[in-house]
């Protein structure tokens, strides 16, 4: 039963400190527009010049 | 060629809406009727004790008072015929029929009810909503409209004699008309033709804007005319186009493309006589009205038809025109902030020039000549481009 | 007082400087200040205070398993959708455009808006995953043939009665909502559509949709494709161009364009008829009413709950506010349409919380509304979070939207016959039509709406190529200078930022209110910026 206990509140532990770790890096992200400023500055660049060296199929 | 002896007399009927030939039926007790849009009948409007009368702003040069009622932003043409109302050009009419054929025409029309520009006591103005399709559905639809809100009215307002001998006149008229046009615009067909495009625009206008008992008597007699007139030893245009796109009532835009060097052979736009010129039949157990609508409907080729077989039918009938009018080329008009046209010249352009191999010049005009300078450079460029087609044997 | 609150109003307290909405108010910045120049990009995320900045957070949260569980449903037809279409990388500015569109939201107003945000972004992932897994340019997926490409004006609940089918609303992914998000994304399809000769004074969403269109850049699906004349005639031409694209059995739906009058109703019903023949015939399947019933019963209940909220609407206590009834409403209505259970599950918790709010006469925004205004007129879908702006800077509070008036009558659920004539009525009603088409009847039943909702303002917006409104330009001023209206024109061009920007937009209210009305701003950072290069 202690075993068992012991078990679970190690479990508990370990998910409190992912959960923690989690919180803190996907708050960080959303406290600092971290996503959203490289979505700006790095990958929507990247994605445009993809776009503008495309051959498209253009007719009527 | 030797003048027509008409044609100084049908520029100047031209010159006015209130012409004197509608002055002198509106004094005769006849109503005068307008409307804008093939969608709405013109025969339906030639029953007995009624003419039709198809609105024209001519020397409209300023639009200032329509213009801030509908915004710089719109469609010349209804801009102009607005103005020309308010400045009391319309007075004549006792009713317009209007056509939801577009929302900058249906807008103009409203505006004949709510700001009361047509000062006569008897005037009324109904907006039909015309089919977008040519099935079995719109045209009930379309049948149900004009019944509602022309011939009803006709029949309550003004006391019009609707019934099918009514009708069957109002056919007559229209087929006696129409025969006239026909044959004087057959003869764009010759190789070298006894009459220009820009002649048979002013008479086809003045069919339009006259009453037809009226003018018909002349009509007669330009046929008969032309039928005998010498035309010039040689072929006097460089080239033969046919003109295709919406409101154009100003033969001097006709009168401007020859005089670039291209005959215009085949008038498709909607003061032209393709469509309004074709003769209405009645088939088996049908009766006036609905061969009228049916008609209306067939021969309709607004660019805001949506099913495949009006859209198909738009092109495969300027193919036809070129055919038989031995057309070089096509040059598609539009009126500028006209929505359909804009979208209906692009594919056409692209369907004509890359699918059909006939070359093809697409402009954007106001409603008043006003950049002629610009158009005649292009109908130049167009036009030495069909010319050199043409030495090329066409390649 | 629990002690956690205590502890949430100390932190509050102690943060209050960062705070935009303080710092406007005392005049130590404001709502622009957080933002690098032009870009639209922010340093940092809005304070709100604790409760609902966390909020807020959750919901960005929220939002974020969403996209992840898109393309986790669909990993490679979502690379390759993000490698072939434009389009797609314009999606990955959805989270600034939730963060533009909910600036200065707190309390009740805030929650009430991302429930509604949220309902939209899992319907959309959901259909962008479907779509791109089904699409035939990636070699097609198992539902390819059983979705129906529509026009996305198209009302497409009369579509429930095919339940194996599922209608599609064809431009809605590439064309209408991507430019919610990026007002850049359209202006690149108008100039394709523009190099092909098109002019430019035509409607540009209708220029855009051609662009898309003659780009090669609509996904590939369906066995039959219904078009439509709605909402107007540039519209209905842009129509002949996708005819020949799609390449599919073609159907268009021309619903009676002047359509209060009874003669309409039975020719729109007999379309609907038609276009039910139409897609039996092209998918061979059968109608089933009682699909269609299942459906109805949910537009039914979420126009019920809507009619609800209208009556909040006319009550300063209306928690539901601006963008966030106007995006919500407008999706809801033209894209999803009774289709999914989601969206009743959504009006019932936001009517919960809204009659919680009115009981506790919770005023939104701090309760700094100055004016209550109708909008009138197409909306610029490039200027999503415009009302936002207009309630931040001015405290003009935008109660209702004339999208939202759309097709609110009930469906009957029991008799087919009645049922197909209460779609055509419902459909005839659909975007834009029940307004700025049809009639002047239709746009000068704005001052009755506005009347009604205890509005002291209009707001029309203008947009430059709408030759429909632009012809009743006058008659529109001249109305509301009789019926005494605070009356703005608010110039744009939908989809074409280039012509009319969105601080030109801003400068139409702010001369208004500056010059007019002899207004301060609440917030004077926002009067004037340059957000052109922002999304």
């Amino acid at each position: 039963m202690k075993k068992v206990m012991k078990f679970v509140l190690k479990l508990l532990g370990k998910l409190a400190v992912v959960g923690l770790v989690t919180f803190l890096v996907t708050f960080t992200i959303y406290m600092t527009n971290a996503e959203n400023k490289i979505i700006y500055y790095v990958v929507r660049p990247l994605l445009n010049k993809h776009y503008d060296s495309q051959v498209r199929d253009r007719r009527i | 060629m030797k003048d027509l002896k008409h044609l100084i007399y049908f520029e100047n009927l031209l010159q006015e809406a209130h012409n004197e030939l509608v002055t002198k039926a509106v004094a005769e007790g006849k109503h005068a009727l307008g409307y804008n849009c093939y969608y709405i009948p013109e025969t339906l409007l030639n029953l007995p004790g009624c003419f039709s009368s198809r609105l024209r702003a001519p020397r409209c040069v300023s639009t200032d008072i329509a213009s801030y009622y509908m915004t710089t932003r719109n469609c010349p043409y209804v801009r102009s015929i607005l103005e020309r109302a308010i400045e009391g050009g319309y007075n004549y009419l006792e009713a317009l029929f209007g056509a939801e054929g577009c929302a900058a025409m249906e807008r103009m029309e409203e505006h004949f009810v709510l700001i009361h520009p047509v000062k006569n006591e008897k005037f009324f103005s109904t907006i039909i909503d015309p089919p977008m399709k040519g099935d079995e559905n719109n045209l009930n639809y379309y049948k149900a409209q004009l019944k509602l809100k022309v011939v009803d009215k006709l029949r309550d307002e003004l006391g019009v004699d609707v019934s099918d001998e009514a009708m069957l006149k109002a056919i007559e008229d229209h087929n006696e008309i129409s025969s006239l046009i026909t044959q004087m615009g057959d003869m764009r067909k010759l190789d070298n033709p006894p009459i220009t495009g820009y002649e048979f625009h002013v008479i086809q206008l003045v069919s339009q804007v006259c009453p037809h008992y009226l003018i018909k008597p002349y009509l007669e007699e330009t046929l008969e005319e032309l039928k005998t007139r010498e035309p010039e030893p040689k072929f006097p245009f460089r080239a033969r186009v046919a003109l295709v796109g919406s409101e154009i009532d100003d033969p001097d835009f006709t009168k401007l493309i020859e005089s670039c060097g291209a005959m215009v052979v085949a008038d498709r736009y909607c003061f032209g006589s393709f469509p309004s010129r074709e003769q209405i039949e009645i088939l088996p157990g049908e009766g006036p009205f609905d061969a009228i609508c049916r008609h209306y409907l067939h021969w309709n080729q607004c660019a805001r038809f949506m099913d495949g077989d009006k859209i198909d039918q738009r092109h495969s009938e300027v193919l036809r025109l070129v055919k038989d009018f031995k057309a070089d080329g096509v040059i598609y008009e539009n009126m500028k902030f006209c929505e359909f046209w804009s979208y209906e010249k692009v594919l056409a352009n692209h369907i004509f020039t890359n699918e059909l191999h006939i070359p093809c010049c697409t402009i954007e005009k106001e409603y008043a000549l006003g950049a002629a300078g610009q158009l005649r450079t292009r109908f130049q460029a167009f036009i030495e481009s069909l010319e050199i087609k043409s030495i090329q044997g066409g390649k | 007082m629990k002690l956690t609150d205590k502890l949430i109003k100390a932190v509050d307290k102690k943060l209050e400087r960062f705070d935009p909405l303080w710092q406007s108010e005392h005049g130590v910045g404001g709502l622009r200040s957080r933002y690098y120049d032009k870009t639209g990009v922010a340093k940092y995320r809005e304070w709100r205070g604790v409760k609902d900045t966390f909020y807020d957070y959750s919901q960005w949260l929220k939002n974020l398993m969403s996209m992840g569980m898109m393309v986790g449903s669909a990993p490679m037809a979502c690379l390759k959708g993000f490698w072939e279409y434009r389009w797609m990388g314009s999606y990955l500015g959805t989270f600034m455009f939730i963060d533009r569109l909910f600036e200065g939201y707190r309390g009740y107003e805030l929650r009430i808006a991302h429930m509604n945000m949220h309902a939209i972004v899992q319907s959309l992932t959901k259909k962008i995953a479907l779509v791109l897994a089904n699409d035939r340019r990636f070699g097609g997926g198992p539902l390819t043939d059983r979705m129906v490409p529509m026009d996305e004006v198209l009302p497409p609940l009369f579509m429930a009665g095919f339940k194996d089918l599922i209608p599609i609303p064809l431009q809605t992914l590439p064309e209408f909502i991507i430019c919610d998000i990026d007002q850049h994304i359209e202006p690149y399809y108008i100039d394709v559509a523009e190099s092909y000769g098109l002019p430019a004074d035509v409607c540009s969403r209708c220029a855009a949709e051609t662009g898309v269109t003659i780009d090669d850049a609509f996904p590939i699906f369906g066995k039959g494709f219904l078009s439509t004349n709605m909402p107007c005639n540039a519209s209905e031409a842009t129509s002949m161009f996708q005819r020949r694209r799609v390449n599919l059995p073609y159907q268009p739906v021309t619903m009676a364009m002047i359509h209060n009058e009874p003669g309409a109703h039975p020719y729109s019903t007999q379309e609907l008829k038609n276009a039910i023949a139409f897609i039996e015939k092209e998918y061979g399947v059968k109608y089933d009413w009682n699909a269609l019933f299942e459906r109805a019963k949910h537009m039914n209940e979420q126009n019920t709950i809507e009619l609800e909220k209208w009556d909040y609407f006319k009550t300063p206590y209306s928690a539901l506010v601006g963008i966030a009834e106007t995006l919500y409403r407008l999706y809801s209505w033209a894209s999803v349409n009774g289709q999914e259970d989601y969206f009743t599950k959504t009006d019932r918790k936001v009517i919960a919380l809204m009659r919680k709010a009115y009981e506790e006469k919770y005023r939104p925004f701090a309760g700094k509304t100055r004016h209550r205004a109708f909008l009138w007129g197409p909306s610029a879908v490039y200027y999503t979070d415009f009302p936002t702006w207009i309630q931040n800077c001015w405290g003009i509070n935008i109660v209702l939207n004339m999208d939202s008036t759309m097709g609110h009558n009930m469906i009957s659920t029991t008799d087919p016959e009645q049922a197909i004539k209460d779609l055509a009525l419902f459909s005839e009603k659909g975007v834009m039509r029940h307004h700025a088409v049809g009639g002047w009847d239709n746009v000068n039943a704005v001052w009755e709406w506005a009347k009604n909702f205890n509005c002291d303002m209009v707001l029309c917006n203008d947009n430059v190529a709408c030759k429909g409104m632009n012809g009743v330009h006058a008659l529109l001023e001249e109305q509301a200078r009789d019926l005494g209206f605070h009356f703005i024109f608010i110039e744009h061009d939908l989809e074409d930022s280039r012509t009319v920007s969105r601080q030109d937009m801003r400068k139409c209210v702010n001369n208004y209110m500056s010059v007019v009305l002899n207004e301060q701003p609440l917030d004077p950072t926002i009067v004037e910026f340059d957000d052109s290069a922002a999304y």
